[in-house]
């Protein structure tokens, strides 16, 4: 570790760093452009100037291209220093259009900080500025090039960090444009992260603009609620709305960027349908007289038909609070009936992981310096979008990727595929451990037997599966086929990406409790009258919604807490209006048992555009906000349990409760979380198999979870809501060619579900056998929940 | 009338190019059957103690810079000879190759063997598409012949090598950039380290090479290093030099001379005198990048170190010169256009502080300035040089630092007069 | 896309490019072979050179628009380019430039209305040696003086409308 001395202050350092980062140490800031933790040096910008006074490195040098090294005397108020950083902000303002009024970027803009830090105040170049044209780069991002002060930050992250493919540096000299080939959206799933990259005002939020100074905003470090990965995010809200989400920064998750889901899929918070009003019997009533009224009746139909009469179906959306609260609901009433996940292919993948991972544990980040990663029916793109951007560093880094998977699954970097069914999914995992490929075609067999060997000498090698496809079946076998190959040196890593942020804080409560299509069976059979959904939905997650549909209609009580307008908070008989994730403090525990924290950043309330009805400032006043009755998930299940209602003290309690949950208490936002060392309990044996009509004549159809329209709070999110594609299916261009269909052509599917229009799509890279279908909401796709499999016809749209 | 040993120039004739027999005859391709018979690590020891320094700009001992390259280094390696020869009042290498371009094919072929590379590239700027196909020709010739190719003159080893076109921009010339440039991303330089001989092209390790160095490997291999110490005029020199005139003079040619040559004899002998009976004012002594001498200069040695005595540069030995009627601010202005013209837009104070010195030498020449004006321009200088990501725009600080130093009386009186007081003439 | 390449040199330079480790080092040569054929770029250009390296678009891009003699606007069918760096300067390119505006009857950058020629400035040729130069595609002509360039442009004129008339 080398010892240096910056400013008179001796530090050391991690090897390997930057005198720039050495500095930083200290809680010196070196003025910096180009330079980026995640980007990495490249000197461009000329900004990070010090003066190397002793030491192996003389003179005056980028911080940035420097490593720390022992013996280094720097001085960062070294005069010639503080000139040129002068003069480098002087001249990055050459052609700065001083437009700081108008500009979005104001109040968090680098460029503005860095030329008051730089000590540039006044303007000596009076000549003609260089202008440029901008692009419409689509619906997330604005471009204003004539801000721009060429750091390349943005390509650097577009595309070698993120690995898009359509955007890029144009010109020479001081004449060089950031833009597409052609005008047009920008492709990357993470394109959004350009935004944060920009140090200054050329790339900027399009959904955001116009919407509030910076200065103005209201900020809370949070964790984005859209998959399992847990990524550091930091929401912005003003107006009783959540205006914007930028990344957040934890270097053992996400590290710097997120996805554009998570960036753009705020607007749920505020959608003009959701549900912010107590209910009881369809007439709106006061939360406690809600709270009070499902605490009774559910008492009445325990007492009377006996506890195991109500059920509790909690989701992966919910708090880890919430969901120990409603566990702990549900022992009080003495019910066995427990699930947290509706889908019963999610909810064992879920706690078949959490009985297993054990030391097989990967985080995002080790996952970035994997040098062999395969995924096992596993989509980052659509199942955990940030796991892909992970993935891709590992190549970056010299890894190796396979999928191994029915669908054509799509990755910002290099990979080999091998297409396989579902069913042998969790055949080729023990498979590969037995080292036994008979069951397998040639040409797949030479595939697997590479990649033994490629695992038996990898050095950190990740394997990852995805709860849509595995189950708890195939998630087993994944942790058996890493304990296989873990040797004494070194253990195989495993990553699953479940359901939801908190998939992994439910399946840890769950237990050896029934699957959710059991619970089914009981309301059918009218043993379980009442059912208690905490921010789930089983009219749309059960695994055949038809079924929960029918069976559903037998209750005698739906009791529904929720943010959003879904299907049981429309058709509860008692209604409770909970907070959003932006909204409240809570925490979550993400699909590595790490436990996050995250804070409020706004109180609910019916955004001011709403109640203004485009007047501002609105015309009508009250004395209470309007719509700001919901409440954070734990705290109403608190106050019915007649708990501690101060989070410190109900954490606290909950952890006195529960030892595994040791840590709780003490977790706090903007760290890097703490890793659960509680292990689950693995769901009971019997599986049920869902009824699949084998019709002879029939494709097969799979449904899947797409990158875009899947996602229930992104499609309540306008930015990403007019994004979402027409209903479409995916097939291998081979059997496109059978059924005569072609790419982008209309044709008509055929379920037992009725008939639709969809647009045919193809990929070589997927099974051929299959049929794909992803679920999207609000259209005639609602019902293909992703993991299912359905008889189905394709047939060209009749001619007109 | 040039009395002097010609060594690259002894077969050159006008508007003719040697081809592959009358080269051999001349004793063509001599130097590379010596070398053959040596090691490659014998051959590299006999360029360090040859003497001879890199003809493309810096000067850096050739021998030195080979005996780094990792030659025992498995895997590909590569040669690329720096034919971009963009930098204003050069245009030897050009001479070189359109006269007698097996020089260059027979230098290269021992490079390849001395640094055990297996692929060597030719970077030729766009405008010479003349020297590409003489190149191109003299490589058929090689190859038909037994010189490049598999098993080069029986010897067991490969030299294969390629002709790279160029699009424009004098940034190619960088070494690392063309390296860029060649691997087809935007020529941006590289920083160093890693410098090329560890990870080059494609990632491997590379040396760099300008035409006029690697054409006078095969003399030395011909001729030994103390036949090539004794061409230099000056004794702690070696070897001759392509020197391109240009500018107010009599007779603006290319010429092969000894290192150590005085500026007076190169402008009064060679190049004629300054024409029209005029004063010698200055020059640039080795290109575009270089400060300017003046007359109290003329008895200077044209050589490495003596001219960075003079605190100039040998350069390119690219002599432009400028009579007693030019305005120096003109001059100067004229460069620094062609630099922030030129600059790759990769770093900031060569991207937009040349521009800036563009824009205030702009205003010192059609008499806008104040003695602001030329305050600033010194402080930009100070922030430029040495400040910048690659050398072009410590090379553009030349002739801006020199015009300081040199003719600050003459900025003076445009800010004075609020004209230029050339503008007459 | 053919008509900026003939068929049998995309199907060469295809074969190339997959016969080769770093297809991206032909992005240059077949630019300019695009650009000797067509005459300049069009956006159908570059995406013409992506598809026969199999590299991005975006990429032959970035480097096409790096490159001053890669042409991405249409220019005339003879492009002049007359140099003014110092050793032009010094011996009268300006005064070549004002006389090349003035017979052409255009500005630098633009293309006279017959769609002949295109007036561009360009750095050094490396011609110092026979200043005032200019180059019309690859062929550089030196010590120029007005009537030099009359001639030269009469002789041009002549061959295109040869080759139109072909
Ligand atoms: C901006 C710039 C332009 C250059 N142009 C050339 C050039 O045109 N030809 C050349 O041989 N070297 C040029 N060089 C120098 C090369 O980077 C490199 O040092 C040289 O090719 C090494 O060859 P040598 O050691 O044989 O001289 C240039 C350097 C810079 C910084
Ligand atoms: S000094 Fe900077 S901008 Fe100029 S050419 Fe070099 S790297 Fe490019
Ligand atoms: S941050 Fe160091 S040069 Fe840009």
């Amino acid at each position: 570790m080398p010892k240096l001395t910056i400013d008179n202050l001796e530090v050391t350092v991690p090897e390997g760093i930057n005198v720039l980062e050495a500095a930083r140490e200290l809680d010196i800031i070196i003025p910096h452009f180009c330079y980026h933790e995640a980007l990495g040096s490249v000197g461009s910008c000329r900004l990070c100037a010090m003066m190397f006074v002793d030491g192996p490195v003389k003179g005056l040098q980028m911080a940035c291209m420097i490593q720390a090294q022992d013996g280094m005397v720097v001085s960062s108020t070294d005069p010639d220093a503080i000139e040129l950083r002068e003069h480098v902000i002087e001249w990055a303002m050459t052609n700065h259009p001083h437009d700081c009024p108008v500009c979005d970027e104001g109040g968090e803009c680098q460029l503005q900080e860095m030329t008051v830090a730089g000590g540039h105040g006044v303007r000596r170049y009076s000549g003609k500025k260089c202008t440029f044209t901008n692009q419409n780069l689509g619906p997330f991002v604005q471009q204003e090039m004539n801000r721009c002060i060429t750091c390349y930050r943005c390509v650097r992250t577009y595309r070698d960090y993120c690995g898009g493919t359509d955007y890029g540096v144009f010109g020479s000299r001081n004449r060089i444009q950031y833009a597409r080939f052609r005008e047009g959206a920008l492709e990357s799933p993470f394109s959004g992260n350009i935004i944060d990259a920009c140090p200054t005002g050329v790339l900027t939020s399009k959904p955001f603009r116009f919407k509030t100074r910076l200065w103005d905003l209201q900020e809370a470090p949070s964790i984005c609620p859209h998959c399992s990965l847990g990524c550091a995010t930091v929401p912005g809200g003003r107006y009783r709305e959540v205006q914007r989400v930028k990344a957040g920064i934890n270097r053992e998750t996400n590290g710097f960027f997120i996805c554009d889901r998570g960036r753009f899929g705020y607007d749920h918070v505020n959608h003009p349908e959701r549900p912010r009003q107590g209910r009881l019997d369809g007439q709106p009533v006061t939360v406690n007289a809600a709270l009070l009224a499902a605490r009774e009746q559910v008492t009445a139909i325990a007492s009377k038909h006996g506890p195991d009469s109500v059920a509790f179906l909690g989701s992966s959306r919910s708090s880890f609070e919430a969901s120990v609260l409603l566990h702990d609901w549900a022992k009080a009433t003495g019910s066995q009936q427990l699930v947290f996940e509706a889908h019963q292919g999610r909810d064992r993948a879920a706690r078949t992981l959490t009985a297993q991972l054990g030391k097989h544990v990967r985080s995002q980040e080790e996952l970035r310096q994997s040098d062999l990663v395969i995924l096992f029916g596993a989509d980052p793109l659509a199942e955990g979008p940030m796991l892909a951007l992970a993935i891709r560093q590992a190549v970056r880094n010299g890894g190796k990727v396979v999928v191994i998977d029915p669908r054509p699954v799509e990755l910002p970097c290099a990979a080999s595929y091998l297409p396989l069914s579902p069913e042998k999914l969790p055949e080729v995992l023990v498979a590969l451990g037995k080292k036994d490929f008979n069951a397998f075609e040639a040409d797949e067999r030479v595939l697997l037997e590479s990649l033994v060997e490629q695992l038996k000498s990898a050095q950190r090698p990740v394997l990852i599966g995805g709860a849509d496809l595995l189950g708890g079946k195939g998630v087993q076998a994944l942790c058996a086929a890493a304990e296989k190959f873990t040797s004494d040196e070194r253990s195989v890593g495993v990553i699953t990406l479940l359901a939801g942020p908190n998939s992994y804080g439910g399946a840890l409560l769950a237990g050896d409790g029934p699957d959710f299509d059991s619970i089914l069976d009981a309301v059918q059979e009218g043993t379980v009258r009442a059912l208690v959904c905490l921010e789930s939905d089983p009219f749309r997650e059960a695994r055949d919604p038809a079924r929960a549909h029918a069976a559903l209609g037998h209750l005698e009580l739906l009791v529904s807490f929720d943010s959003t307008p879904n299907l049981a908070a429309q058709r509860a008989d008692i209604f409770l209006p909970t907070r959003a994730n932006a909204e409240m403090a809570g925490s979550y525990v993400n699909n590595e048992g790490r436990l996050q924290a995250f804070m409020p950043v706004i109180d609910p309330g019916v955004p001011i555009r709403e109640t203004g009805a485009g007047n501002h400032p609105p015309r009508e006043f009250f004395q209470i906000t309007p719509g700001s009755s919901p409440e954070a998930d734990w705290l109403l299940l608190a106050g019915l349990l007649e708990r501690e209602l101060d989070l410190v003290g109900l954490r606290e309690s909950i952890e006195k409760d529960h030892p595994p949950f040791a840590g709780l208490s003490s977790i706090a936002a903007e760290t890097t979380g703490v890793r659960l060392t509680a292990q689950g309990t693995l769901p009971p044996a019997e599986e049920q198999e869902l009824p699949h009509a084998a019709d002879s004549e029939a494709l097969t159809l799979m449904a899947i979870t797409g990158q875009i329209g899947s996602c229930w709070l992104a499609h309540l999110s306008s930015p990403l809501a007019a994004t979402e594609p027409q209903p479409y299916v995916i097939l291998h261009p081979e059997l496109a060619a059978e059924l005569n269909l072609a790419a982008d052509e209309r044709a008509r599917l055929t379920t037992h579900f009725g008939h639709c229009h969809i647009v045919i799509r193809t990929d070589e890279k997927m099974l051929k056998s299959l049929i794909l279908v992803p679920q999207l909401w609000d259209t005639a796709l609602e019902g293909m929940v992703p993991g299912g499999m359905l008889d189905c016809r394709l047939e060209k749209e009749a001619q007109r | 009338m040039n009395a002097y040993t010609q060594v690259l120039f002894k077969n050159r004739r006008s508007n003719e190019t040697v081809l592959l027999p009358e080269y051999e005859k001349s004793g063509g391709y001599q130097g590379l059957r010596a070398a053959m018979k040596m090691t490659p690590a014998e051959v590299c020891e006999l360029i360090k103690g040859s003497g001879l320094r890199g003809r493309g700009g810096a000067g850096f001992p050739t021998g030195i810079k080979w005996s780094f390259f990792p030659a025992d280094q498995p895997g590909d390696k590569y040669l690329v000879c720096n034919g971009d020869e963009m930098e204003p009042g050069t245009y030897k290498d050009r001479q070189l190759l359109l006269a007698d371009p097996h020089q260059l094919i027979e230098g290269m072929a021992i490079a390849s063997y001395a640094l055990q590379t297996q692929i060597g590239y030719i970077f030729l700027r766009y405008a010479y598409e003349d020297c590409f196909q003489r190149v191109e020709r003299a490589i058929e010739e090689a190859v038909e012949v037994g010189y490049l190719g598999k098993n080069i003159l029986g010897s067991g080893f490969d030299v294969e090598l390629h002709v790279h076109g160029s699009a424009g921009r004098y940034i190619l010339g960088e070494e690392t950039s063309q390296l860029n440039g060649l691997e087809g991303r935007r020529p941006n330089p590289r920083s160093k380290p890693p410098f090329p001989a560890q990870r080059g092209l494609f990632g491997r390790p590379t040396n760099v090479n300008n035409v006029e160095t690697l054409a006078t490997v095969p003399h030395i291999l011909t001729h030994g290093t103390a036949w090539f110490q004794n061409l230099a005029l000056n004794p702690e020199s070696a070897g001759t030099k392509l020197f391109g005139l240009s500018g107010h003079l009599n007779r603006p040619e290319c010429f092969e001379l000894p290192l150590g040559i005085t500026l007076r004899e190169v402008v009064e002998d060679f190049g004629g005198g300054v024409r029209g009976g005029k004063k010698f004012k200055a020059c640039l002594p080795g290109g575009a990048s270089t400060p300017y001498l003046t007359a109290d200069h003329l008895d200077v040695m044209m050589d490495f170190n003596p001219l960075e005595e003079v605190e100039s540069r040998l350069g390119t030995a690219g002599v432009t010169v400028f009579d007693e009627d030019t305005c120096m601010v003109a001059v100067t202005r004229n460069l620094n256009q062609f630099f922030a013209r030129e600059s790759c837009g990769w770093c900031t104070p060569c991207r937009d502080g040349l521009a800036t010195i563009s824009w205030l030498l702009d205003r010192i020449e059609f008499g806008q300035a104040t003695n602001d004006d030329l305050a600033m321009l010194k402080d930009q200088v100070k922030n430029i040089k040495g400040r910048s990501f690659c050398a072009l725009a410590e090379g553009a600080m030349g002739p801006v630092e020199a015009l300081l130093r040199l003719f600050e009386d003459e900025i003076k009186d445009h800010i004075r007069k609020g004209c230029c007081p050339f503008a007459s003439n | 896309m053919t008509e900026f390449l003939p068929q049998n040199q995309i199907d060469s330079f295809k074969a190339k490019a997959a016969a080769i480790a770093h297809p991206h080092e032909m992005i240059v040569d077949l630019l300019r072979a695009i650009q000797l054929h067509h005459g300049w770029v069009p956006d159908d250009g570059v995406l013409l050179t992506a598809a026969t390296l199999g590299v991005l678009p975006i990429e032959v891009e970035e480097v096409a628009t790096f490159y001053d003699k890669i042409f991405r606007r249409e220019v005339g069918k003879r492009v002049i380019h007359v140099c003014d760096s110092i050793c032009c300067w010094a011996t009268g390119a300006e005064m070549i430039t004002e006389h090349l505006k003035k017979a052409l009857g255009i500005g630098l950058g633009e293309t006279t209305t017959d769609g002949i020629f295109t007036l561009l400035p360009t750095c050094c040729l490396g011609a110092c040696g026979d200043a005032p130069a200019m180059m019309i595609g690859f062929t550089t002509h030196g010590l120029l003086t007005t009537e030099k360039i009359d001639d030269i442009l009469q002789k041009e004129r002549a061959a295109v409308a040869a080759e139109i008339f072909a």
